[in-house]
């Protein structure tokens, strides 16, 4: 009798202590999911706060460029308004937020191709730079993007396997949702140098 | 007749063509190395930086270059690594340099100040990877200005040697004196809390030993057993194993034991001692360089590339 207690009591404990440092590694995969989403919107960010800079160098040659150049104006405040909270981001917020940002992407590169008919502007070394910068930032998209969904598919395979998913059924771990390949619209700008 | 000397002429000139196609192939290819075939030239010494296994940069280049670099190494702890290859794999510059950088963990892993600069000829680009703690001292622009005002227009002239000393002199200006080299200290500290541990676990382990070896078995007192007589079973391969036998002190009863040790008189294959097993160990490499290591930075995409 007493030995069966024991035995109970011990057993007790081992799940109790696996049940903790189960949830405190799924905590700590949920963090790095969350970090790795902020890295994604810092760099999209950073995009959107090189653009005016951009728009005013090229409107310096190519005034008559309006359409073209309202048009990333217009892209960019629509995508910026958009920010989504990392703890509640779901394959349809994610997939809007793509949209928004694909449209940036697009309209930058339309204003790219009609910059390789003004030499001045392309020989401007303030251009030149802010090109440089432009290509770097979307090298750095592309790099967080897929460090993002690396750290998410992580935590999505571990919330999913078997002993794990009990104590993530039961804390309210969800699945979080992937960037998509991209098609066409969201493109990253063909810089040419 | 004429029509005969035409179809024999033509049959010529394709076979002369296929002729070309076979033996000129190879060579109008270049070989397209991917990163596991790079070879790190760093890790065998740690002086040199600049992987160049096609020979695209003259001997005295890389010499210039690799001390340049492992100067700035030295002042301010920038781990550089330099690569020049006639072609890549995949074909894309800037994921090339990347990951070579995130998977050879270029840089230290504190301050991820690792820079990647990679010049493929056949692809005819000239890449720069930035990791995330250099992207404040050489941002993208930096690394753009200095290719276009360094090196692209050599580079676009097939002057290997000139383009890339005159780049990496030009980032040595920009980095020289940018950080600190803090690393020499915590370079060691790994070791000794390795070697911290072993020591502990062995003093552990002899203490252990020694508080239950002369444990008796019977009675359970500590310090009991006293040895009365012993004598040898085997002597083989320098191995003597003998029997003891033991008597404890409070309640008399005997143990034996049986006990190995290496044989002092044995000159046999392997050698006098049993315990020391051959040679070699650790080091760190032979030779009269040592070799270096890569402190595992990460890259966020920084830097910028040029095609010439």
């Amino acid at each position: 009798m007493k030995k069966s207690t024991m035995i109970l009591i011990a057993l007790v404990a081992i799940v109790a202590i696996w049940g903790v440092s189960a949830y405190n590694g799924l905590v700590k995969m949920d963090e790095s999911v969350n970090t790795a989403w902020s890295n994604v919107e810092n760099q999209y960010q950073r995009r959107a706060d090189l653009i005016p800079n951009l728009v005013s160098t090229v409107k310096g040659y190519a005034s008559h460029e309006k359409e073209t150049l309202e048009a990333v104006l217009a892209a960019r405040s629509k995508a910026t308004q958009m920010t989504i909270d990392a703890d509640n981001l779901t394959p349809e917020k994610l997939q809007e937020y793509q949209k928004a940002q694909g449209e940036i992407g697009a309209a930058l590169g339309r204003l790219l191709a009609i910059t390789e008919a003004y030499p001045d502007l392309k020989a401007n070394e303030n251009f030149k730079e802010l090109q440089a910068q432009l290509e770097g930032t979307e090298n750095r998209i592309s790099v967080e993007r897929k460090n993002f969904n690396e750290v998410a598919r992580s935590y999505n395979t571990s919330i999913r396997t078997f002993p794990k998913t009990i104590i993530a059924g039961m804390c309210g771990f969800d699945k979080r949702p992937y960037f998509e390949a991209e098609e066409g619209a969201n493109k990253a700008p063909e810089v040419q140098f | 007749m004429r029509k005969s000397t035409y179809l024999s002429t033509s049959v010529q000139k394709g076979i002369l063509f296929l002729l070309f196609l076979i033996v000129g192939y190879p060579s109008l290819l270049a070989k397209e190395y991917t990163i596991q075939e790079i070879p790190m030239v760093h890790l065998q010494d740690r002086t040199r930086y600049v992987c160049n296994p096609d020979g695209i940069l003259s001997e005295s280049a890389v010499v210039t270059m690799d001390s340049i670099l492992y100067a700035l190494e030295e002042k301010t702890g920038i781990q550089t690594l330099v690569v020049a290859v006639t072609g890549i794999a995949g074909g894309d510059c800037f994921d090339f340099a990347h990951q070579l950088g995130e998977q050879k963990g270029v840089g230290e892993k504190e301050r991820d100040n690792g820079l990647v600069i990679l010049l493929s000829t056949d692809e005819r680009c000239i890449q720069f990877a930035t990791g995330y703690g250099l992207e404040g001292v050489l941002p993208d622009a930096i690394c753009k200005r200095i290719q276009n005002r360094y090196m692209v227009k050599y580079l676009g002239k097939d002057d290997w040697d000139t383009g890339m000393l005159e780049g990496i002199r030009a980032i040595n200006g920009y980095l020289d004196g940018s950080m600190e080299n803090i690393s020499e200290e915590e370079d060691n500290t790994p070791l000794f809390i390795f070697l911290g541990v072993i020591f502990g676990s062995i003093i552990l382990i002899i203490v252990i030993v020694s508080l239950y070896a002369n444990q008796c078995p019977k009675c359970k007192k500590r310090h009991a057993l006293q040895r009365i007589s012993s004598h040898v079973v085997s002597r083989k391969y320098g191995v003597i194993t003998s029997e003891a036998t033991y008597i404890c002190k409070y309640c008399g009863h005997q143990v034996t034991k049986k006990e190995q040790s290496g044989d002092p008189n044995y000159r046999g294959p392997r050698g006098g001692s049993t315990i020391f097993m051959g040679g070699g160990g650790f080091g760190r490499g032979g030779g009269g360089f040592s070799g270096g290591s890569f402190g595992g930075g990460s890259f966020g995409g920084g830097g910028a590339g040029s095609r010439f």
